[in-house]
């Protein structure tokens, strides 16, 4: 039985469409990777999930499932008096230097503030945040900008090893197409309607990438074996 | 025996703490005008409780319920920014209040007086002002997330929108609670003055919360001292003390 199963998803914000009937669905162990130039309805799609946007059509996910979401940024004020073991605290009180370690954070991370952390280590603290739940479903929204090439690569290497090690379902979304040929086993391709969906190597032809990004798209994937 | 004094204390101590609590949580999330405002929405109805001889209390408990209600159903219908329908509802009330309220009452409504609160009043203050830290401390971790986050705190399986609607009615209760001791005008510096001062310092949510409570305290007690000792309103004597005490905090900024 799939952990998540979407069915002809639509979402509108004010009279706009943002996403246009959308249909796939998720295993246990999957790594699905949302791919789109800006403005195609990733993060909605992430949204509707969460049940944090309105949409059209369904959204079903098995029962009792637990999610975890790492949002693409979070507006914390820089004074927020809180500290990284109280903000854990918040979703479980269980063993916080166990969801530290696994993101790689030192304990010595749990009585900082928050807003005293860089923007990658707070993204390492909102996937922790995401992990001391337990999720059965992890949704990841990358930052666009914040973090910087050499982190972020760490940071899917963290995912993906999370990702084995709990068989959790994952959908990250991705302005990267390496990290999609490296880490997603299917693919969803959104340019507010679903342009294609299935395992990278099948579905990501040249054709359609050209459809999904305008023609003048440059890269493609090359050294594929 | 509670003689009359020691219940001024009482109730100052109680209320002050329950609001210093408040704003704690108020203050994570920039709403500490809201406070301001919702204040002023009791007017009305502590206009009419003048006029038609009821408790205040109730009056302003009403409106104040009322007044949530409309701007959390009409920010939700409308997307409207939380800020901008308060200062709608804010000045309506206010206008209202000032029309219906009678002029050698208006000083007490905008100003209060702990010093003039009546038996009932006293152990309404007490009970209000217990229930409302009982309830901040039992959907801490929830506001907080939600307050901060709601995205995350859908996420956490919470649902943020009715947490909101409970955390303005806790929020409208203590406007209720408090609005005797330092009145409609003022009422906004007892949620927002301790935690301010206190989200200057602390360097923990807990710290923060604790900090919040005992300025509270601290200013409530010292205001009715002052007023007793030099025959100033307690409330405005609340609001000096407690607005020095922040000003004193900057320095201590983290």
């Amino acid at each position: 039985m799939p952990v998540l199963e979407v069915k002809n998803l639509s979402v509108r914000y004010g009279g706009q469409v943002v996403l246009d009937d959308i249909s796939f669905d998720l295993e246990r162990g999957d790594a699905l990777a949302v791919i789109g130039p800006n403005g195609s309805g990733k993060t909605a799609l992430l949204r509707a999930i969460l049940g944090a946007a309105r949409y059209i059509g369904e959204v079903n996910l098995s029962p009792e499932i637990r999610i975890g979401y790492v949002p693409q940024k979070i507006d914390l004020e820089r004074d927020l008096p809180i500290t990284v073991k109280e903000f854990l605290a918040l979703r479980s009180r269980s063993a916080p230097e166990k969801a530290l370690e696994a993101v790689d954070l030192a304990p010595t991370f749990l009585n900082k503030r928050i807003g005293e952390l860089s923007s990658g280590e707070l993204q390492r603290v909102l996937i922790a945040w995401a992990i001391i739940g337990h999720p059965d479903l992890l949704l990841f929204d990358e930052p666009t900008a914040s973090v910087d090439v050499a982190g972020q690569r760490t940071v899917y290497e963290l995912l993906h090893k999370l990702q084995e090690e709990y068989n959790l379902a994952l959908i990250l979304i991705s302005h990267d197409l390496t990290v999609v040929y490296r880490y997603a086993n299917k693919v969803l391709c959104l340019n507010r309607q679903q342009v294609c969906f299935g395992a990278p190597d099948e579905v990501l032809t040249p054709a359609e990438l050209a459809k999904l990004y305008g023609g003048d798209r440059k890269f493609y994937h090359h050294a594929h074996p | 025996m509670l003689t009359p004094e020691l219940q001024i204390f009482i109730a100052g101590f109680l209320i002050a703490a329950a609001g210093g609590m408040l704003g704690s949580f108020a203050l994570l999330r920039r709403m500490a005008l809201v406070g301001d405002a919702l204040s002023h929405v009791a007017l009305p109805g502590i206009a009419l409780g003048i006029l038609l001889n009821f408790n205040l209390f109730l009056g302003a408990g009403a409106f104040l319920v009322l007044g949530t209600l409309g701007i959390w159903a009409v920010e939700h219908k409308t997307k409207l920014p939380v800020d901008t329908l308060v200062g709608v509802f804010f000045t309506l009330a206010l206008a209202i209040g000032a029309l219906i309220t009678p002029e050698e009452e208006i000083l007490d409504a905008l100003f209060g007086d702990i010093t003039q609160i009546s038996q009932l009043d006293f152990w309404l203050a007490v009970a209000g002002s217990l229930v409302i830290m009982a309830l901040l401390l039992f959907f801490a971790r929830r506001f907080t997330l939600s307050l901060i986050s709601p995205d995350l705190a859908l996420s956490a399986g919470f649902r943020p929108h009715l947490l909101e609607l409970s955390f303005l009615l806790i929020f409208a209760l203590t406007v209720a609670v408090g609005i005797k001791f330092v009145g409609a005008l003022l009422m906004g510096s007892l949620i927002i003055i301790p935690a301010a001062t206190s989200r200057n310092i602390a360097r923990s949510m807990n710290q923060y919360i604790t900090l919040s409570v005992i300025l509270g305290i601290l200013g409530a007690i010292l205001g009715i001292l002052i007023s007793r000792f030099y025959g100033l309103p307690p409330g405005p004597a609340f609001v000096l003390f407690a607005g020095a005490l922040f000003f004193i905090s900057i320095f201590f900024r983290r």
